[in-house]
């Protein structure tokens, strides 16, 4: 019983003494900020590593869909509800903010998968290098399309977002972001884990492993390429949105080359194939990038430098393709997740 | 006639391996092609697979026609889902990095909607008894006729009805490989028809019904298993004397 429930009495805990403490302010508004980037980093890496990891394909651009999750859910959200200067007085009552706020963003997940189909359908010819050169020039299509739309700010960016944020608290006095991105985040990772267990995602491995060989095996190889890519990107549609409402402010200048870099480097870093790995990789990875802050430009000198060791000596990444469970045998006692 | 082959001749870009190919094959039977390295055996059960490009060649003459309907147009997936014809490929091919009991379940992908799958998991386990010791474990810790076993046991979960079989006994151990020809019987005698491609000529012209020779795209010699064990010329070529 206390085995069947544990996941989730310890994600209510964990959440609720977040919103707790936030709510209280026992915690100042940086180390929010940082524990809600470490959210948004989780379904980002997660979100990869089905493509790269289980999938075995090469996709370096998973900024790109990050960014059109992040527009699309902003630039709707100010439309709707928010006053602005293109788009005049807000279309609805600000007060249904609240009710509309997931909504908002999973349409700016659907949006960036509906792009990462752009991207599905070359890969049912090509695969690995010429795959990743796809992937990043899509990154860069993304972003000069933004760049060059002026009414949406251009390259100056959009905001407008903290009044969304600002009409949320005023309905019920509660600190609603790190609400939002928690329960997205584990939306996220039981999302994957659901996909990644059931016969279609073992499908997904058996392309990684050998793709002539699944499709021997009756595995319709192409739909299941299209349907991971459109998971993943709108995984990352979803990380963006997020991302796009806790700044409160986007540019797409936040969404270029080194910010898909830096979601691979969490990826290899945390284990090719590994759920549990991602995890834990992006929270490192949001930690380091926070304490090497006071470096500054010299950071992209010290993180690339780590990710060179880790490969020297741990190439498989922190966890391998293996899970917490697998290297831990004993959690399995306390915990049944599905 | 199940499948019929009618003058088969395919590409891989510009090479031509199969230079017409006529065979056939009856329900029930089980039908051997033998033929040195080189000789198209492996092409030909790839081309009945319907396998894309690279990996299969592209069909310039000729035809496969199997039940009566020429299959050309026929997806790999759909060979496999509405034709009930699997192919356990040269070399095992099975996913390492997944369980034994994933492997099975994976080849279910096509009807994982039908209700009755425990019963076939039970009948590739009572074929194979060391699948089912080993079910949690992943297939890449199998041995080697392990591994072979399993890639045969993870073809028959496709609820096919035609097995076509390439190379089954390559590396295997000489009692593992009789052991795996005793299944292959027992499996016949329960109505599959099996298409099996073979080194190993003596072996297979012993199970089989039937079988054709094949030397570089042409097939040299067809006839009952023991018409053909009685040639000298195939004696010769590929019974070693």
């Amino acid at each position: 019983m206390l085995r069947r429930y544990s996941v989730h009495l310890s994600l209510a805990t964990v959440g609720g003494l977040i919103v707790y403490l936030a709510h209280q302010e026992y915690i100042s508004l940086y180390i929010m900020s940082v524990l809600m980037f470490m959210g948004v980093n989780i379904i980002m890496s997660t979100s990869l590593n089905l493509v790269n990891g289980y999938m075995g394909e090469f996709s370096c651009g998973h900024g790109g869909f990050m960014c059109v999750g992040a527009y699309v859910s902003s630039l709707l959200g100010v439309w709707l509800f928010a006053g602005d200067k293109v788009f005049g007085a807000p279309l609805l009552n600000p007060k249904y903010t609240l009710y509309a706020f997931p909504l908002l963003i999973l349409v700016g997940g659907i949006a960036a998968a509906l792009a990462g189909l752009l991207v599905a359908i070359p890969s049912y010819k090509t695969r690995g290098d010429y795959l990743a050169i796809i992937t990043l020039a899509s990154n860069y299509i993304i972003i000069s399309v933004i760049e060059n739309i002026g009414a949406i700010g251009g390259s100056r960016g959009f905001m407008g977002m903290k009044q969304l944020i600002n009409a949320m608290g005023k309905s019920v006095d509660l600190p609603w972001m790190p609400i939002w991105v928690f329960l997205f985040t584990v939306f996220c990772i039981w999302l994957m884990r659901r996909y990644i267990s059931s016969t279609f995602g073992k499908g997904v491995i058996a392309i990684c492993q050998d793709e002539v060989a699944a499709e021997i095996m009756s595995v319709n190889t192409n739909k299941i390429k299209t349907i991971t890519f459109m998971v993943s990107s709108g995984m990352a549609g979803i990380a963006g949105g997020l991302f796009a409402y806790i700044l409160g402010y986007v540019n797409p200048g936040s969404f270029n080359i080194l910010k898909s870099t830096e979601v691979l480097v969490m990826v290899y870093l945390g284990g090719m194939g590994s759920l549990s790995g991602s995890v834990l990789s992006a929270i490192l990875f949001t930690i380091l990038l926070e304490l090497l802050r006071p470096l500054q430009i010299v950071k992209w000198i010290v993180i690339p430098l780590l990710l060179i060791i880790l490969m020297q000596f741990r190439p498989e990444g922190i966890m391998g393709n293996r899970e917490l469970g697998d290297i831990f045998p004993k959690l399995k006692k306390f915990y049944r997740f599905k | 006639m199940l499948l019929s082959i009618e003058n088969l001749c395919v590409k891989y870009g510009n090479i031509q391996p199969l230079h017409g190919i006529t065979f056939h094959v009856n329900e029930g039977e089980i039908v051997t092609l033998i033929g040195a390295n080189g000789a198209g055996k492996t092409t030909i059960l790839y081309s009945i697979a319907r396998l894309p490009p690279p990996e299969a060649p592209r069909v310039i003459s000729g035809d496969i026609v199997f039940q009566g309907q020429s299959i050309l147009q026929t997806t790999p997936s759909d060979v496999v889902k509405n034709l009930h014809l699997a192919l356990s490929p040269e070399g095992r091919r099975i996913f390492g990095n997944l369980t034994v009991w994933e492997n099975l379940k994976l080849a279910t992908y096509a009807r994982a909607k039908e209700a009755d799958l425990g019963k076939e998991y039970d009948y590739v386990f009572t074929l194979f008894p060391r699948l089912k010791e080993r079910r949690n474990q992943r297939s890449e810790s199998l041995s080697g006729g392990e591994q072979q076993m399993l890639a045969v046991g993870r073809a028959l979960m496709t609820g096919c009805k035609t097995l076509l079989l390439d190379e089954p006994s390559m590396g295997l151990a000489p009692v593992l490989k009789y052991e795996l020809f005793r299944k292959l019987k027992q499996l016949n005698e329960e109505g599959m028809t099996i298409l099996l491609v073979e080194q190993n000529a003596n072996l297979a012209l012993h199970l089989a019904h039937r079988g054709y020779v094949l030397d570089t795209g042409t097939i040299v010699a067809a006839g009952t298993s023991a018409e053909l064990l009685g040639n000298p010329e195939v004696k010769k070529a590929y019974l070693g004397g």
